[in-house]
């Protein structure tokens, strides 16, 4: 295999049209053979963000209209809101991680996706679970346990198919053709083998087997933080590594830094989730190995955003031409903000004043939708129409897209987080009651806040209807093309 | 100790201990297979002769495909 550009001469060579006609065919054929299962796990990640959108959207218009839908049980806040994380986290986010990772891992792997169909099914059967979760959680059987909301009757169908999806990663791995390793196939492997871990751990000592008291906080923590960190944010980064380089078509920065962060990730990542109990009921020495192990991540944090913003330096006026770009590089910076920001709000001092408030919902949603969503969408719109042989149908879709999602997170996150700082401050002030109407007070003094949360919530909702619609108008594209081929077999198309 | 502590414990050995252990012993394999060595090669791993550097691999679909593809 070639390490760069050929030289002139090799390129007059019958032996380099070889080579080049051979890669061709060879990425042909892996996009192909990924195909069919790429468009079922992002064709539903795409129903699942909408169904999700429209949920949250539904608890944010709830906490300032409590009016709002609120005679039907199904609908009423404490069902909504739990319905929204599961759709976004595990319908929408976790199909377009797997679909993301399987076709990385063929890419760098170089091989195509062998038997597919064991894929698909497990891709049917991770959204029929996921439907069925979010079914009895709107019928009133949530847990109530954060993160873990879907009722015990759904939960092993999600873990069957996950860890039949991750094995499938893991073949691919097995018989690559590329021997070296690319740090994001790390990643992508660490990933794979820590949500089967995490998810069968929590499910045996939460749902299953239950412990009681404050370890059931002690678990659901360690749960919740995990799948954030050890399996949507490896994902993340192995897209940032692998997207920003291929689109840009410069290598990272400094590999070696790419390698320190990755490893230390992996060290001290899964101590982190006490820091959630700061202040709780629990031994004092573990809330401080996790607040320590907190701090300790800005090792990875700082590596991983020094190659990511380095490797676009002088690269930043190409943002304007590329669709891609413009969503990595944007959760790149946000990886950076979020990661450090949430090292801030692990310390005890600080954790005192912002637990409990919204400031938490904004550095959730800095982490899961500035960072990981806008990844998945620019990997989604990379990896579309190489699968499809077809080009994006409208550019302004997508700046639409990118526009609506990008200020409307910003116009999310940034009131939110001073707003929920705001309440944290009020909460401990003894002046300041709790609810008073007509004076300030800890409820009434949100309520500005929450109303422009609301309104980022119908912008970001825009965003997500033009990506539909450039999706599902990319797939009927597809399909009419695939109709016309069998139609006429021997004329060559697209 | 009572029984709920023990879960913490398992939590604790499970969390700082084994998964710290498996990563350690990826590290080892990665070490002994030579994953370290030549990291320029592995950064380039990701080009070909189809993609190869110096070439933007997207743009805007309204954007001629063909244009400022190549730079020095």
């Amino acid at each position: 295999m070639s390490t760069g550009s050929p030289s002139i001469l090799r390129s007059f060579s019958p032996a380099y049209t070889e080579d080049v006609a051979q890669q061709r065919a060879l990425l042909a054929e892996i996009d192909t053979s990924c195909r069919g299962t790429l468009l079922l796990f992002f064709g539903a990640a795409v129903v699942w963000l909408l169904i999700g959108t429209v949920f949250g959207l539904t608890a944010s218009l709830k906490l300032h209209w409590p009016n709002f839908l609120a005679d039907t049980a199904w609908l009423t806040f404490g069902r909504v809101r739990p319905a929204h994380l599961n759709a976004v986290a595990f319908g929408f986010a976790s199909n377009a991680a797997l679909a993301v990772s399987l076709w990385l891992l063929c890419r760098l792997c170089r091989v195509p996706l062998m038997h597919a169909w064991v894929a698909n099914i497990a891709g049917v059967a991770w959204n029929l679970g996921v439907a069925i979760g979010i079914a009895g959680i709107l019928a009133g059987d949530s847990t109530g346990i954060e993160w873990l909301e879907i009722p015990g009757y759904a939960s092993p169908l999600l873990f069957v198919s996950y860890a039949l999806i991750a094995i499938w990663g893991v073949i691919t791995f097995r018989f690559r053709r590329e021997r070296r390793l690319y740090v994001s196939q790390w990643y992508l492997l660490a990933a794979l083998f820590c949500f089967p871990w995490l998810y069968s751990v929590a499910q045996i000592l939460l749902i299953l087997e239950p412990v009681r008291g404050v370890v059931q906080a002690a678990v659901n923590w360690w749960f919740g933080h995990n799948v954030l960190g050890l399996w949507f944010t490896p994902i993340g980064i192995a897209a940032i590594y692998y997207f920003i380089p291929k689109v840009l078509g410069v290598p990272v920065y400094k590999y070696s830094l790419s390698l320190i962060g990755f490893w230390s990730l992996a060290l001290f990542y899964n101590w982190n989730g006490m820091h959630h109990l700061v202040g709780g009921p629990l031994p004092a020495w573990l809330i401080t190995v996790s607040i320590v192990a907190s701090v300790m991540m800005t090792i990875p944090v700082v590596t991983v955003g020094l190659n990511h913003h380095f490797t676009m330096w002088g690269h930043f006026h190409k943002l304007k031409h590329s669709p891609v770009l413009r969503f990595m590089v944007f959760g790149g910076m946000s990886y950076t903000v979020t990661s450090l920001h949430g090292v801030l709000l692990s310390l005890r001092s600080v954790s005192e004043v912002t637990h409990f408030t919204h400031s938490t919902v904004a550095h959730a949603h800095t982490g899961m939708y500035a960072f990981f969503t806008m990844v998945m969408f620019g990997a989604i719109y990379y990896i579309v129409p190489r699968i499809t042989q077809l080009a994006w149908p409208s550019a302004r879709l997508i700046r639409i897209h990118f526009w609506a999602s990008a200020l409307g997170i910003l116009l999310y996150i940034v009131p939110l987080a001073i707003g929920g700082t705001l309440q944290g401050m009020a909460m401990i002030n003894p002046d300041v009651p709790f609810l008073a109407p007509d004076k300030y007070s800890v409820v009434t003094m949100t309520l500005p806040y929450l109303k422009v949360r609301s309104v980022s919530g119908f912008i970001i909702l825009v965003g997500h209807l033009a990506f539909a619609t450039s999706f599902v108008w990319i797939v009927a594209r597809w399909l009419k093309a695939a109709r016309h081929r069998q139609a006429s077999p021997t004329t060559s198309h697209v | 100790m009572r029984p709920d502590m023990s879960v913490v414990w398992i939590l604790f050995v499970s969390s700082v201990i084994v998964l710290p252990a498996v990563a350690l012993l990826a590290l080892r394999w990665a070490l002994r297979n030579g994953e370290f060595k030549h990291l320029q090669k592995t950064a380039l791993s990701i080009f070909d002769e189809e993609e190869p550097v110096g070439r933007m691999t997207d743009r805007f679909p309204d954007e001629p495909q063909g244009s400022q593809a190549h730079e020095p």
